[in-house]
């Protein structure tokens, strides 16, 4: 299955939710989707086109533009397609479908990506901090405005 | 986890400091007897935010940082880091510098699965197989030493290339040491074939059938002891791997015997990779001719742009999403490590085992939290 195929009938299935689809290379693809169309989206992705495989869920902090992004690379066990799909959020109470019932593993990147940048998953079976202590949920160290942890960084004891 | 209690049930906390596992993290196991009703993980103990700190750094002062994702296979995250930085970058390495990335990539692959084995050993009760490894283990990281200069952190992949041109006398030291080295594999096969309490802590234990693997996700050495032919090195060729004649080695059990049986073909398959490499390797220089890679210059900016590159690791897919805003750091790095999803996929695998066989199942994934962590 070739990127052209994918990217045509990913654009076919869901006019609305799926822009901007390109092609970067021949294993390489890229697209925006919508916020609440993803779940869907990456059902039929994983129905109709194979691609079976979840590598990575992360968020991206684009301050300058005030938007969050969740980024999903999803790929296959049988053919070496790496579709990019992204979503654009609002910076303040940015909330997205969670896709654990489709990927199973998403489970542990979506609380990750929660707990680093306070992007809240809906429907999530357990949404609580993965590798952060607990109190310092709230924080959002990976987005680009953090400072610092207050009173406990090397920075404010000196 | 607490709430759920029954009568004649408790809760039992493996970790974060264990002689089974393979770094801190917390398994917490509800029990009912010796049988494991429930299973949870609690990560973070050596969480060292290395997604932050690369967002500090210069590209060059990243390669020090990635190298600290796993000691174990630290020029596996290296190769992942300036691949994705050369592609931003559209630059690619020379043949020779290619081929002396995939002679370490392969001898790391080499001792990782040595150290992956003897642990293994030592989590069952086999304690000597610890000692036969890492006694063989030595010898490979003598010749990644006489390469790098260093037998964990290594620095030494560059933009470009690599820093140093392989040593006088590498060839007929390291065909000495694979000579070695296939001999002590094959006792190593004979001796997990032959003991019989062995085969009886390993042989269907830990059993996960092809889909299930693909359903949680795992890949590596963990999926191809399922019979699934998955790997970066045949799927998206990079460096010379096209080139070179391998095998991707599967078994079909899915159980913890197969993954050993896996990781043991690998070595066989990493050293045959070798050879062809140290036969075939060309001559000329180690950075691209009329380019600035490979001097000193004091800014490297990167254009603008994002890639996500893969590579295989020993323990499965390593991939990293980089971002970059044309500045001299990178605007955002993500870290894919393979042992992130196999230790998600742990507690589905042990509930309703005993507790003797969680440490053969958590052994048989070889693990490295401190990549899960990151």
């Amino acid at each position: 299955m070739d990127v052209a195929e994918i990217l045509k009938s990913l654009t076919d299935a869901f006019p609305e939710a799926i822009s901007e689809a390109t092609a970067e290379s021949e294993i390489r693809a890229g697209s925006y989707v919508d916020k609440d169309k993803v779940k869907k989206v990456c059902q039929y992705l994983k129905d109709s086109l194979q691609f079976d495989h979840l590598c990575s869920v992360c968020g991206v902090d684009y301050i300058k533009r005030n938007e969050l992004e969740v980024v999903y690379h999803i790929a296959s066990y049988n053919h070496p397609v790496v579709l990019t799909l992204k979503a654009r959020l609002p910076r303040e109470n940015p909330e997205i479908e969670s896709i654990v019932s489709v990927y199973w593993n998403a489970n542990w990147y979506e609380r990750e990506t929660y707990e680093l940048f306070g992007i809240l998953f809906e429907n999530h079976p357990n949404l609580k901090s993965l590798v952060l202590p607990e109190d310092m949920l709230g924080e959002w160290p990976l987005r680009k405005d953090y400072e610092g942890f207050p009173n406990k960084t090397a920075r404010n004891l000196v | 986890m607490e709430e759920q209690l029954e009568p004649n049930e408790m809760i039992v906390h493996l970790g974060p400091q264990h002689p089974m596992q393979p770094g801190p993290f917390r398994l917490n196991l509800r029990l009912k007897g010796e049988t494991v009703m429930d299973a949870d993980i609690e990560l973070g103990f050596i969480h060292k935010g290395i997604e932050k700190i690369l967002e500090n750094k210069t590209y060059l002062q990243g390669i020090t940082i990635v190298d600290r994702i796993c000691y174990l296979v630290a020029l596996v995250n290296e190769e992942c880091f300036v691949g994705c930085t050369e592609k931003l970058l559209g630059i690619k390495p020379p043949e020779r510098s290619q081929y002396i990335r995939v002679i370490l990539d392969e001898l790391t692959r080499i001792q990782s699965h040595l150290l992956g084995m003897g642990e293994f050993g030592e989590f069952i009760g086999f304690v000597s197989m610890f000692m036969y490894a890492i006694r063989e283990r030595e010898e490979v990281l003598g010749l990644i030493d006489m390469v790098t200069g260093a037998r964990v952190t290594h620095s030494y992949l560059k933009f470009g290339g690599v820093r140093d041109d392989l040593p006088d006398g590498f060839k007929e030291k390291a065909l000495s040491v694979f000579n070695n080295l296939k001999k002590s594999v094959d006792d190593f096969e004979e001796m997990f074939h032959t003991d019989r309490i062995f085969r009886e802590r390993t042989v269907g234990v830990g059993v996960l059938t092809a889909d299930a693997a693909k359903n949680l996700g795992v890949s590596g050495p963990v999926l191809r002891a399922t019979g699934v032919p998955f790997d970066i090195r045949k799927n998206e060729p990079y460096l010379v791997y096209k080139d070179l004649d391998f095998k991707v080695c599967t078994e079909t059990a899915g159980d913890c015997f197969a993954r050993v049986q896996v990781r043991i073909n690998e070595i066989r398959e990493s050293i045959y990779i070798l050879e062809q490499c140290l036969d075939q390797i060309p001559g000329g220089p180690l950075f691209p001719e009329g380019t600035m890679y490979g001097r000193r210059t004091p800014v490297m900016r990167v254009p603008a742009g994002e890639v996500f590159h893969r590579v295989e690791d020993p323990r499965g897919e390593m991939g990293m999403y980089m971002i970059s805003d044309g500045s001299d750091k990178p605007y955002r790095v993500k870290i894919r490590g393979p042992y992130y999803p196999t230790l998600q996929a742990l507690p589905p695998l042990i509930i309703g085992t005993t507790v003797a066989d969680v440490a053969a199942i958590s052994g048989s994934m070889d693990g490295c939290t401190s990549e899960a962590d990151r």
